[in-house]
């Protein structure tokens, strides 16, 4: 294995340096603002925009108490669904666990789940619900991270996805995401930047939802 | 060779393929509409970003510097991966990087294998030899899916079904389930969905591609809309990534840039559905996600490849734009063109990564009226790419008879008065063979032009003795 990889690498350097004598060997030059985009002077309306734009749901929501109650308006609809609810900053503020209990609905508790004991309810689910990292103006994106308490799943199996955040998760442009992430903590196992429902055109262009991943995205803003 | 083989396997027949594509109606339509449609969504992509022209210089820098200090960049990410407890692979040739899968999935003891969208597997010819291994291998990018259950080959780079109609992917979804569908394509996606997620349950081994390898940290990057690629790299207990060597990117700060242009390049989304950065394993207290990560960098031609002036393909990050754009890809579709990577980038690949003399048409199946490189979200100069090609070609075998053409033609032109003489005779000669001013028939080697296109005839009188008068 050390010897394929060391003539591997021994290939790679020499044509790498062969191919350098004619020239093209740019430093990387610092990018300035090339490509920033920004929010405008709304991120909120633009994040709400842009996410509608790529067939998401918004709901911009001044409190907590707003915010319970569209969640409750959207699990409500679909009285015998099966929750999935995570768990972080965000939700724990909305107490969403006993106001959906109260309510007599069927939640799981992703923190009540260990791996063995997981893969039904996450294949079972009909509803996720999950915090967020970050929000993207720009694109309209939330961001996703892997946790104990948020798996992958949860935001990708349930056909239905409501995602609650906060005003303070907005960031203007996808450059502020990743200069953000660069600067703190190393990158989780897995994130995800989610634009929108999942999407195919495979067949005749013709757009459908919903093709693997959830085919509806709520994400509710608390703007207080 | 029967009509459907061309979708079915690789093949040299450029101009059969071609052919017979050009009186194929229902791909004429769906191709019209594909890249009509992609076209006019990458123009506004770009649009809508501004300055996206230096954002797309910008991008190519990142490539170039890359590049150039590739071997740099590889130990990088090589050691990133390690840090974070997951596995490198080097694989030189496409049959080593067939034979690393099938070591991982045996050692693993995996026997169902679920795949995200990836032409480098495509490449290596991955799933013949998975299955060869006992391994069941489903593709579950839906278009993917609808080719592998037909038995073909992807005909477009992110449309990989796009020569399919509604009515022909019931047919193939109806014979593999043994039950009719409809032909609408809501519930054809739909049962998509439903196999597709029994098999997701199932697999004990996830097998993806990379959009970008990022060095520093450690993190493959995979960009879908359907949602697949996480699919794969949630539910299997291994991961496994297949990434050639020119997808690595110095920085986490590089990939936004890329990330801007990619969906803008490829439909004129702001951002494709689901962007997917993974980081190594699964971590302690995580619920789901691999419990190994194994990272497989192939090289298969392409470090032959970064030592000669045909470096810039390597810059392609496989967005399908100048397939779109290319008035020669939008008549013919993929499949004409032979290999794995069809239109103007594949038509520099196939011969790079394959044998130029085996694929003697490809470099001349352009106009070079540089579409693909207006479209292009990286700027690869493909047109001058395929005049070295044909450079090639030219040394490889030369043609005397063109030679002694070019002399002849030399010898005239330093000879006014011979030239003069010569371009009278030759109108003359051509008189009774023009037709309104134009020569719809020349003899001899004239007929290749004039078997597709007329030739405008010699002026009656030539441009030398008006500019006398005027």
């Amino acid at each position: 294995m050390t010897t394929s990889r060391e003539a591997f690498l021994q290939r790679v350097r020499q044509a790498a340096a062969e191919g350098n004598r004619a020239g093209a060997t740019p430093s990387l030059e610092p990018r300035g603002t090339v490509g920033y985009q920004g929010a405008g002077p709304d991120p909120v309306a633009r994040f709400a925009e842009q996410l509608a734009a790529a067939g998401g749901f918004p709901y911009v929501v001044p409190d907590g108490a707003t915010a319970i109650r569209t969640v409750m308006d959207l699990v409500q609809r679909r009285p015998a669904a099966q929750i999935l609810l995570g768990e972080g900053a965000a939700l724990d503020a909305l107490d969403l666990r006993r106001h959906l209990l109260e309510a007599g609905l069927q939640v799981t508790l992703v923190s009540s789940l260990n791996v063995s004991s997981s893969r039904d309810p996450f294949f079972a689910a009909d509803i996720g619900i999950s915090g967020v990292a970050y929000l993207v103006a720009e694109t309209g994106s939330i961001v996703v991270v892997s946790r104990p308490d948020e798996p992958r799943s949860l935001s990708l199996l349930p056909p239905v996805h409501i995602a609650i955040a906060e005003r303070r998760q907005l960031l203007p442009d996808l450059f502020d995401l990743f200069e953000t992430l660069g600067a703190g903590e190393p990158l989780p196992s897995c994130l995800s930047l989610i634009t929108g429902p999942s999407k195919t055109g495979d067949i005749e262009l013709r757009l459908v939802t919903g093709v693997h991943g959830p085919g509806e995205l709520h994400v509710i803003l608390v703007t207080s | 060779m029967p009509a459907n083989d061309y979708a079915r396997h690789e093949h040299h027949a450029f101009l059969d393929a071609s052919t017979q594509a050009l009186s194929d109606a229902p791909l004429q339509a769906a191709l019209t509409r594909l890249t009509g449609t992609l076209m006019a969504a990458n123009r506004r992509g770009y649009a809508a970003l501004g300055d996206s022209d230096q954002l797309r210089d910008h991008a190519k820098c990142i490539k170039e510097h890359t590049l150039a200090h590739l071997d740099h960049y590889l130990e990088q990410l090589e050691a990133s991966v390690h840090k974070l407890g997951g596995h490198v692979h080097w694989a030189s040739t496409a049959a080593e990087a067939r034979q690393i899968v099938v070591d991982i999935a045996r050692q693993a003891n995996c026997t169902r294998a679920v795949k995200s969208k990836s032409m480098t597997t495509e490449e290596i010819h991955l799933n013949p030899a998975l299955q060869a291994a006992g391994v069941e291998v489903t593709e579950t990018d839906f278009g993917e899916f609808i080719i592998q259950v037909a038995g073909e080959r992807p005909s477009h780079l992110v449309a990989p079904a796009v020569h399919h109609t509604r009515e022909s992917v019931a047919r193939v979804l109806s014979g593999y389930l043994g039950e009719p569908l409809p032909d609408d394509a809501r519930s054809l996606a739909l049962t998509g969905r439903r196999v597709l997620r029994a098999k997701f349950r199932a697999a004990d081994l996830g097998i993806s591609g990379a959009n970008f390898a990022v060095a520093e940290t450690g993190t493959v990057v995979l960009v879908t809309n359907e949602g697949n690629g996480r699919l794969t790299t949630t539910c299997p207990r291994v991961h496994v990534a297949l990434v050639g060597i020119e997808k690595v990117i110095p920085r986490l700060a590089d990939l936004p840039v890329f990330l801007k242009l990619l969906a803008r390049a490829a439909t004129g989304q702001t951002l494709s559905v689901y962007t997917t950065l993974i980081t190594g394993p699964r971590r302690p207290g995580e619920l789901d996600g691999p419990e190994e990560f194994h990272l497989v960098l192939l090289d298969n031609g392409r470090s032959r490849i970064l030592a000669t002036p045909f470096r810039e393909s390597l810059q392609c990050i496989r967005c399908g734009a100048c397939l779109n754009a290319c008035p020669v890809y939008r008549r013919i579709g993929g499949h004409a063109y032979g290999g794995v990577y069809s239109g103007p980038i594949g038509s520099i690949l196939t011969p790079l990564y394959d044998s130029v003399s085996e694929n003697p048409h490809l470099p001349h199946a352009s106009s070079l009226c540089g579409a693909c490189q207006a479209a292009c979200p990286v700027r690869i100069n493909i047109p001058h790419m395929l005049i070295g090609l044909r450079e090639l070609q030219h040394h490889d075998r030369p043609n005397r008879w063109e030679g002694l053409a070019y002399r002849l033609w030399a010898a005239l032109l330093r000879r006014p008065w011979l030239y003069r003489s010569a371009l009278r005779m030759a109108g003359l000669l051509l008189r009774p063979l023009t037709d309104n001013g134009w020569l719809r028939w020349l003899p001899g080697p004239g007929g290749g032009w004039t078997e597709t296109r007329d030739f405008p005839a010699p002026a009656a009188r030539p441009f030398r003795e008006r500019w006398k008068r005027l």
